[in-house]
C-alpha cells in the first residue's frame, strides 16, 4: 500500500516538474519583458533594455535554453524563483499569497466534497423524493452559472443585506480589514468574516459536480447484487447502503478529485479578482500584465503542486476504500 | 450495413417508427428539454434579430446618455461610454455563440480522432496518448490559456483556436473509454477478419456508434466553452475592447456593480439562460438517444 502511494506520488512529482518547466518555455515565448521598458521616457535602446534585463535572466538575446538552465539551477539549488522585469524578487511576493490562496482553495475543496457527496448520498437513497428533485434542479442551474456571475451576485446580495442591517455584516473586499483590527480574537474573527463570501462562492460552484456524480454513482451501485445480498443477511436498507454500496461508489469519486482541482483553481482566480484578495490568482493576472515570466511560472508551479497534493490525498483515499488496490 | 440495421429493427417493434422519429418523439416528451429548446431559440433569435430592436449600433456612443438606467430610448440602459447595452449584449451574444459553437465542433473532431484512434490502435500509441491526455487534464491549463490568448490579443478567431487546443482532452478521454469497449464487438472483429484497413474501421465502424455520446458531448462542450470564454474575457485575457463578448460585458458590469447594476444584469442573465438551455437540451438528447431506453416506443 505504501509502495502504491509512493509510486503514484513519484508520478505526480514528475508531473509538477514537467508542467512547471513547460510553463517556463511557454511564458518565455509569449511574454515579452522588453515591452515594459519600451514605454519609459527617455527612450531606451534595445541594447540598454537587454542590459537592464540581463541580471534577472530575462534578456531575450541570450538563448532561451541558457536562461532556462540558469533559472532551473537557481530554483533547485537556492529555491530562488527569479525576479520580475523590474527586479522584484518572486520569493518576496509569493509566500503570503500562497497562504491566502491555499486557505481559500483548501476550504473550498473540502466543503464542496463534503457537502456534495453528502447531498449525493442523501438524495440517491431517496430518489425522486422532494429533496431529490429540488436539489437536482438547483444543482443543474448552479452547474451552469459562470463563476464571475455567482461571485458578483453574492456581492450584490451582501451589499443589500448590509444596507438592510445597517452595519457591515459581510465584507465584500479583501482578505482582512485594511489597517487591521485590535486584538488577536478580533483579528481571527475579522479574517473568518472576510473568508465567508469567497468560500461560499467556490463551494456553491464546486459542490454541484460532486452532488450530481455521487448521486449517479450511488444509484448505479445501490441495486447491485452484493447490496441485495447484504440486505438478505439482515442488514437494514440504510446499513446496507452505508456499509456496502456507499463504499464502492466512493472509489470513482475519490479518483476524480485530481481532475477537478484545475477548475477550482480557475474559480479561485476569478473569486480573488471579484473579492479583491491579494492571492496567487490576482498575482497571476498581474504577472501576465507586466510580462513577468518568473512570476507566472511560480503561479503555474503553485497550481501544479496544489493539484498534485489533491491527487495524492485522493490516491490515499482510494487505497483505504478499495481492497483490490491494497492487496495487489 | 445501415440498411440491414434499419430493416431488422423496423420489423421487430410493434409500432413502426423510424430511428429519428423515435428520437424526436422521446425528446419531445421531455418537458425540460423542450424548455431548453425554446430558450435557445429565443436566444438565437435575439442574437440574429436583436439589432432591429434598437437604432443604436453596438459600437455607437450616445454622449447624451452616459451610464443611464434603462429608459425607453435605451431599453437596457447605457454604459460609461454611452454604448447601448441592448445592442452590446446582442453583439456579445453573437460572439459568445459563434465562439462556443465553433470550439465545440473543433474539439469534438479532435477528441474523436484522438480518442477513437488511440482505443483502436492500442499498444504503445494508446499508452502514450493516455499519458498525454491525463497530463493535460491535470495541468492548470487555464493559466496557459490566459498566457497564450493574452499575447495574441483579443481576436475572437484566435481565441477559438486557443480554446480548441486546450479543450479537447476530457471528451477525448470519454470517447476513448467508450471506444475500448466497442473495439471488442463482433462487427469490428468481423471487419478486421475481412481485411478492412484500421483507419477505415475507426472511421466507418467505431465513430458512427459513438453518435449519441458525441451529440451529448457537443452540447456540454458548448456549456464548457461559454464558461471558459466568459472567465477569460472577464479577466481581460479573451475578447478585448473594442470588441465585446458576454464575458467582457460582465467585466464592465463588475466594476460598477453597486452604482449601475443593469450593466451586470443583462449579460449575466443571457449567460445563465444560454448555459442552462444547452444543459437541458443535452440531458434531453442523452435520454432520447439512449439505446437502452424504452420510452417513446409505445402510444
Amino acid at each position: 500500500m505504501v509502495r502504491y502511494v509512493l509510486r503514484k506520488a513519484t508520478g505526480w512529482l514528475v508531473m509538477v516538474v514537467v508542467a512547471t518547466n513547460a510553463t517556463y518555455f511557454l511564458a518565455s515565448w509569449f511574454l515579452d519583458p522588453r515591452s515594459n521598458y519600451r514605454e519609459l521616457r527617455p527612450v531606451r535602446t534595445d541594447e540598454q533594455i537587454s542590459h537592464a534585463l540581463a541580471p534577472y535572466g530575462l534578456d531575450p538575446q541570450t538563448s532561451v535554453l541558457d536562461r532556462w538552465w540558469h533559472w532551473l539551477t537557481d530554483v533547485f539549488l537556492h529555491f530562488d524563483w527569479g525576479h520580475s522585469p523590474t527586479g522584484v524578487p518572486v520569493n518576496s511576493e509569493v509566500p503570503h499569497r500562497v497562504l491566502i490562496s491555499g486557505q481559500l482553495i483548501t476550504i473550498g475543496v473540502v466543503a464542496s466534497v463534503v457537502i456534495g457527496v453528502a447531498l449525493g448520498v442523501y438524495t440517491a437513497s431517496r430518489q425522486y423524493g422532494l429533496t431529490d428533485r429540488v436539489t437536482q434542479t438547483l444543482s443543474v442551474v448552479l452547474f451552469n452559472v459562470p463563476t464571475a456571475v455567482s461571485a458578483l451576485g453574492l456581492v450584490l446580495f451582501a451589499v443589500w443585506l448590509n444596507q438592510r442591517l445597517g452595519w457591515t455584516f459581510l465584507h465584500v473586499a479583501g482578505a482582512t480589514t485594511p489597517g487591521g483590527v485590535d486584538g488577536a480574537w478580533a483579528n481571527i474573527l475579522d479574517r473568518a468574516n472576510h473568508l465567508i463570501l469567497p468560500t461560499v462562492n467556490l463551494t456553491l460552484l464546486g459542490y454541484v459536480g460532486w452532488h450530481l456524480t455521487q448521486r449517479t454513482l450511488l444509484l448505479d451501485t445501490i441495486n447491485a447484487d452484493y447490496v441485495r445480498t447484504a440486505r438478505a443477511t439482515g442488514l437494514t436498507r440504510a446499513q446496507a447502503i452505508r456499509r456496502h454500496a456507499l463504499r464502492a461508489s466512493l472509489i470513482p469519486t475519490a479518483t476524480s478529485v485530481a481532475f477537478t482541482i484545475p477548475a477550482v483553481l480557475t474559480g479561485a482566480i476569478i473569486t480573488e479578482t471579484v473579492f479583491g484578495w491579494e492571492g496567487m490568482g490576482r498575482y497571476f493576472i498581474q504577472t501576465i500584465g507586466k510580462n513577468d515570466v518568473h512570476g507566472a511560472v511560480a503561479v503555474a508551479a503553485f497550481g501544479a503542486v496544489i493539484t498534485a497534493i489533491g491527487a495524492i490525498l485522493a490516491d490515499i483515499a482510494t487505497v483505504l476504500l478499495d481492497p483490490r488496490v491494497r492487496v495487489s | 450495413m445501415t440498411d440491414v440495421l434499419v430493416n431488422s429493427s423496423a420489423v421487430a417493434p410493434p409500432l413502426r417508427l423510424g430511428r429519428f422519429r423515435l428520437y424526436l418523439r422521446r425528446f419531445a416528451r421531455n418537458r425540460a428539454a423542450l424548455v431548453g429548446v425554446a430558450i435557445l431559440a429565443l436566444l438565437v433569435g435575439y442574437a440574429t434579430l436583436g439589432a432591429l430592436l434598437t437604432p443604436w449600433d453596438w459600437s455607437d456612443q450616445d454622449f447624451l446618455a452616459l451610464t443611464q438606467p434603462p429608459t425607453s430610448a435605451h431599453p437596457l440602459g447605457t454604459n460609461q461610454g454611452g454604448n447601448d447595452v441592448l445592442a452590446q449584449t446582442v453583439h456579445g451574444l453573437q460572439r459568445s455563440l459563434v465562439i462556443a459553437l465553433s470550439v465545440s465542433v473543433l474539439t469534438l473532431l479532435i477528441a474523436v480522432v484522438v480518442g477513437a484512434g488511440a482505443a483502436y490502435l492500442g499498444g504503445r500509441v494508446e499508452r502514450v496518448t493516455l499519458v498525454v491526455i491525463h497530463f493535460l487534464l491535470v495541468v492548470p491549463s487555464f493559466l496557459v490559456l490566459a498566457l497564450v490568448s493574452n499575447r495574441v490579443g483579443g481576436d475572437w478567431r484566435v481565441l477559438i483556436v486557443v480554446l480548441t487546443l486546450f479543450g479537447w482532452m476530457f471528451t477525448a478521454r470519454v470517447v476513448w473509454s467508450v471506444s475500448t469497449s466497442l473495439r471488442e464487438r463482433d462487427y469490428v472483429l468481423a471487419a478486421e477478419f475481412m481485411g478492412v484497413s484500421r483507419w477505415r474501421i475507426v472511421s466507418r465502424h467505431i465513430i458512427p456508434h459513438l453518435g449519441a455520446l458525441l451529440i451529448v458531448s457537443f452540447t456540454l462542450g458548448v456549456v464548457t466553452t461559454v464558461l471558459s470564454e466568459t472567465s477569460l474575457s472577464f479577466l481581460g485575457f479573451g475578447v478585448k475592447t473594442p470588441d465585446v463578448s458576454l464575458g467582457s460585458l460582465l467585466a464592465d458590469g463588475a466594476d460598477t456593480i453597486n452604482s449601475a447594476p443593469w450593466l451586470f444584469a443583462s449579460p449575466a442573465a443571457l449567460l445563465v439562460l444560454l448555459t442552462v438551455s444547452m444543459t437541458l437540451i443535452g440531458d434531453g438528447l442523452r435520454d432520447a438517444l439512449d439505446p437502452t431506453s424504452s420510452a417513446g416506443g409505445r402510444g
